[in-house]
């Protein structure tokens, strides 16, 4: 497999090496990839098992991160002795 | 997931516009509205930086504060919502900073495996693994600075300034890279930038992380 894959990012035109596709990793996870470019990029994720752990270990860190702090997705009630506090805090001085 | 403008309808531009001038003209009954309408989706701002009662409630109360001493100079054409998100965003960076403990230091050679532009610098056949290695000694440091290893959200306040500000503005609030532009008053290519050192950053970590807890008699030479 690696020897495919080093034939193919050398001598195919177009492919995309390991570097180009680190490149192209935010603008994938982001939605703002051309048409083509996000062909050359599935492209060589499907001949690269090294940059397809990387990417699902990208996307797992954005998704940790998210699920560390979004706890829960609906709106949060605020405590009525918190709102009071903040009314009052407008004309005490 | 998105955000939705609060004012969508004719009717609550109308409502807004009406609740303005009662703010303006110091009316309580509007500020009662402004604090009980607008409250519970600035509390959830507040909540996705802090995820803490505490820190949450502080924040809302902060932002509040803002809102209050600003109100006179809101300019009436202004969209209430996004002024009252920007006070609540702003109040809430500022928070963080006051917090931020110097514990950063043990992170600073780890940012060295990557370069300006957030990209990994080791790459080829044993991609990962000479990374993890060179990493290790840092990352260990972190781990075991605790008895307990670091919340999720604790090593994201750790990240230098920068990193943590992209990753709470960006992945958690979900503004987008305009937005967070202006916030941060860097440029869009800069947030770009740096979201992606800081993702990269927070992989690494957690990767090591499990490593480690799948290793128990792991050591570095
Ligand atoms: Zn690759």
């Amino acid at each position: 497999m690696l020897m495919i894959k080093r034939l193919m990012t050398q001598h195919m035109p177009g492919m995309l090496t390991c570097e180009e596709v680190d490149g192209f990793l935010y603008d994938f996870h982001d939605g703002n990839l051309s048409y083509i470019e996000r062909f050359k990029f599935k492209l060589h994720l499907s001949m690269c098992p090294e940059c397809r752990d990387y990417l699902d270990g990208y996307k797992n860190a954005i998704r940790m991160s998210q699920t560390g702090f979004i706890k829960a997705n609906k709106s949060t009630e605020v405590p009525e002795d918190l709102m009071q506090a903040i009314l009052k805090s407008r004309t005490s001085k | 997931m998105k955000k939705q403008p609060l004012a969508t309808s004719m009717k609550d531009i109308d409502n807004e516009n009406k609740l303005i001038e009662g703010l303006i003209n110091n009316n309580d009954l509007a500020y009662e509205a402004l604090v009980r309408q607008y409250g519970a989706k600035m509390y959830t701002v507040a909540w996705r930086f802090f995820s803490t009662d505490d820190d949450a409630q502080e924040c809302l109360q902060k932002a509040f504060i803002q809102v209050f001493k600003n109100i006179p100079s809101f300019k009436k054409n202004s969209n209430l919502s996004t002024w009252l998100h920007r006070i609540t965003v702003n109040e809430a960076l500022m928070m963080l900073r006051q917090k931020k403990r110097q514990h950063t230091s043990s992170l600073e050679t780890f940012y060295q495996q990557y370069n300006d532009y957030g990209e990994r610098t080791v790459f080829a056949d044993n991609l990962g693994h000479s990374l993890s290695h060179n990493l290790s000694n840092n990352i260990e440091m972190i781990f075991e600075k605790g008895e307990t290893k670091l919340s999720l959200n604790e090593l994201i306040y750790q990240l230098p300034e920068k990193y943590c500000n992209v990753i709470l503005l960006r992945d958690i609030q979900e503004l987008s890279t305009k937005e967070t532009a202006e916030i941060l008053a860097i440029s869009e290519a800069s947030v770009k930038t740096q979201l992606h050192r800081a993702r990269l950053l927070l992989k690494a970590i957690l990767e090591q992380e499990d490593k480690e807890s799948a290793e128990k008699n792991w050591t570095v030479n």
